[in-house]
């Protein structure tokens, strides 16, 4: 079996620098592990440590190879240069899904909200950005076109790190735009007809039963 | 004590087609309970000395942290900048968001402050999904039945009904947001059974349904006008009125600048989660980082009840290595989907579908009369048997547990052919904050909702309730938290924690340790430090 999982002997010793300092630890460490080992301060860009809240943001160089990814499901290597990323900046795309009334103008609502989505000009900085593998240029491609639904399972996997974001020269927000194919998706799509039996009965009880019954304090 | 088969030694006398013996007769589980659960160890719980729930049992690492000194008084607060909103909300999970959410539904100006980043929380890691009676052999009523049986009859029936009633409306709002769920080939709900549920009843969205829901309360939020949302801005004190009964605002603090700040307002909702970071007893946890357990030493100082405080949930299986991955959930889902628990000697010892609190409990047994895989001194744990789950049903794994494969990948650990050693891992806190069902505590401009309150889930939550109780109970403090209007605060004040102080020394307790901790002692770097 693998011997990655079997620690514990013979741990060799690792050096790399992390927001500038020079720390030592041993093989096998996460980037946020390597960081609270060495004390690094300020390092408060840290959540779930299972790669799916996307908030412990990491810049890379290795040589002269420059990456990004998550530290919690980064390993240390020696010689690389790590920096803690601060959190995005606030989204400059802005819409509110209760103003969506109908769904036949939303192609055009979309264009309106995110203008640069058809800007694209495949220089695959997002999915080399992206620490989960999706796809991001064929899911904003997908979403230009009005395919919302692939789009938005294009994305399924997302944890809003927002790298793809940062990394993209036009601007166009990959991140929000595969969260807005989702949510749209549901917002006018999913009508299920159990949970809508279910919520008619209840409200004709509640009919019932009286107005105004829902919890007077 | 170093009993156990050792890894190596565990590893290759493994064979996933190997005979695993017959399930051995079931023991009598209050006994089981009592003599290996963590909630009974000996010398773990303690009575409070002070406060309002002086008398009550209480987990003793707790206990050490309600009854402890306060960071500030009240020269702190001279020239400390003033802000003025109708609601604050204490927290950026689940909970906290559907709070603000319906808070700023009805015209309120809402302020949102966390201690992490926005969406930060355990919400975001829940694998196995939501609970809501929308099936027709189902009901509202089973519904309320299924959740105070599985907390043992220690659940307050109306918080209990509140959410059982609200679950439907709760997914209709969850949809009209954006949320994705799994539907069958007719459009309907996809609903699946889990332990302790009498109907088909939980919904979810494949082993993220979790991290769907936080994406896109966190994305309403962001885009909400009347939302201000304030990251790495953790409360280190509540504000009282001058007689120390009524909650009128809280302090927050910076982690990038130490910078405080006053709010000032009429309503505060704490949504601050559990205390999985506290590592009580010594266990690993699935949680994250922030779940320090700040909000119940915020409320216990402000006067606030607390209940269920020796009452924890250990889910049975945490991961063992990698050790990053330490103490991290293998959803119940592959135990329920068919993989089996395993001790050294490659027998069965449990039935794996039985409550959390039992299948933790005959882990640790197994563990402690030396049929555990040892690691070390510290690490010890049984098989969770992926590989044979692999052979019968081929493909399953990367099928439905995405997100268990996606995890194990680069640190070199593949489920399908290696067993995963797994030990209960401290996962959930069963009590909390007393709240009615508008998620008023007993203090006055006081609410709390999600995991930092109790009385819902009794002694031991089942699966799915805790989606449903934070959309449920954080929406009902939101609309309540808005609807009362009055003047405001005149004063804010440190006077609940003049009488703390007061309370420390007549009881002759230590005042040296202070609290909330905001961050557990390994990720201390944080902090700011003046």
């Amino acid at each position: 079996m693998s011997t990655a999982t079997h620690e514990g002997d013979n741990r060799t010793h690792i050096s790399l620098t992390i927001n500038g300092l020079a720390v030592d630890v041993t093989a096998g460490m996460t980037l946020v592990e390597a960081a609270w080992h060495a004390g690094v301060p300020g390092i408060t860009g840290v959540g779930c440590l299972e790669g799916v809240c996307g908030s412990c943001r990491v810049m890379l160089r290795k040589d002269k190879v420059v990456s990004v990814g998550l530290a919690c499901q980064t390993f240390v290597e020696s010689g690389i240069e790590v920096i803690f990323l601060p959190a995005a900046s606030a989204p400059r795309h802005h819409y509110d899904i209760s103003d969506f009334k109908d769904s036949w103008d939303i192609h055009a609502r979309f264009h309106s909200i995110f203008p640069e989505a058809s800007r694209c000009r495949h220089c695959h900085g997002c999915v080399g950005a992206c620490p989960k593998d999706i796809s991001v240029e064929d899911g904003v491609a997908l979403a230009a076109q009005g395919r919302y639904r692939e789009a938005g399972e294009a994305f399924f996997e997302c944890v809003m790190c927002e790298l793809c974001d940062v990394a993209c020269p036009e601007l166009i927000a990959p991140a929000h735009v595969g969260l807005f194919s989702r949510r749209i998706t549901a917002h006018f799509h999913l009508r299920p007809p159990n949970l809508i039996t279910r919520l008619e009965e209840l409200r004709q009880r509640r009919e019932e039963m009286g107005e105004g019954e829902k919890d007077e304090d | 004590m170093r009993s156990g088969t050792l890894l190596k030694q565990a590893l290759e006398s493994y064979r996933s087609d190997a005979d695993v013996g017959p399930l051995p007769p079931p023991v009598d589980t209050d006994s089981l309970l009592n003599t290996f659960h963590p909630d009974h160890l000996r010398g773990s719980v303690v009575k409070l000395g002070v406060g309002v729930n002086a008398g009550d049992s209480c987990q003793r690492d707790l206990a050490d942290l309600l009854q402890t000194e306060a960071y500030i008084d009240e020269a702190d607060l001279a020239g400390t900048p003033v802000t003025d909103v109708d609601v604050l909300v204490i927290g950026g999970g689940g909970a906290g968001c559907a709070a603000a959410l319906a808070a700023a539904e009805k015209g309120a100006r809402v302020l949102l402050a966390t201690k992490l980043r926005l969406g930060d929380s355990n919400t975001v890691m829940a694998e196995g999904g939501i609970q809501a009676s929308i099936e027709p052999d189902d009901s509202v009523q089973k519904h309320i039945q299924d959740t105070l049986r599985g907390g043992h009859h220690a659940g307050n029936p109306s918080l209990v009904a509140s959410m059982a009633e609200d679950g439907p409306d709760v997914l209709r709002w969850l949809i009209h947001l954006g949320m994705q769920f799994e539907l069958t080939a007719s459009g309907d709900l996809q609903t699946r059974r889990a332990g302790g549920m009498s109907a088909s009843r939980l919904v979810y969205c494949r082993d993220y349904t979790g991290l769907e829901m936080m994406r896109v309360l966190r994305e309403a939020v962001i885009q909400h006008r009347s939302i201000e949302v304030w990251e790495q801005s953790p409360a280190v004190e509540l504000l009282s009125n001058e007689f120390g009964l009524k909650c009128v605002g809280a302090v927050l603090t910076s982690l990038i600048d130490g910078q405080m700040r006053i709010v000032r307002t009429r309503s505060v909702i704490l949504a601050t989660g559990g205390l999985g970071r506290l590592h009580l007893n010594g266990f690993a946890t699935s949680n994250h980082l922030g779940a320090t357990g700040d909000g119940l030493v915020l409320a216990y100082r402000i006067g606030a009840k607390l209940c269920e405080l020796d009452s924890f949930q250990y889910h049975p299986t945490g991961l063992v290595y990698p050790s990053h991955l330490s103490g991290k959930l293998v959803t119940e889902g592959v135990r329920a989907a068919g993989a089996l628990l395993l001790n050294a000697n490659g027998n069965r010892f449990i039935d794996e579908l039985q409550p959390r609190d039992i299948v933790c409990a005959a882990i640790l047994r197994e563990c402690q009369e030396g049929r555990g895989v040892r690691i070390d001194d510290e690490r010890v744990g049984v098989w969770l048997d992926t590989p044979r789950l692999e052979q019968t049903q081929p493909g399953l794994l990367e099928r439905q547990f995405p997100n268990l494969m996606s995890r194990t990948k680069g640190s070199g650990l593949d489920p399908r052919t290696q067993p995963l050693l797994v030990h209960p891992t401290l996962h959930y806190q069963n009590g909390g904050v007393i709240i009615d069902t508008s998620g008023a505590s007993t203090v006055p401009g006081l609410y709390a909702v999600g995991e930092v309150a109790g009385g819902i889930h009794g002694r031991n939550r089942i699966m799915g309730n805790a989606l449903l109780e934070i959309i449920c109970f954080g929406r009902r403090a939101g609309y309540a938290a808005t609807a009362k209007r009055d003047r405001g605060p005149k004063k804010v004040t440190l006077e609940h924690i003049n009488q703390l102080r007061r309370a420390l020394t007549l009881a002759k307790m230590p005042m040296t340790r202070r609290a909330p901790q905001i961050l557990p002692a390994y990720a201390k770097g944080g902090l700011w430090t003046r």
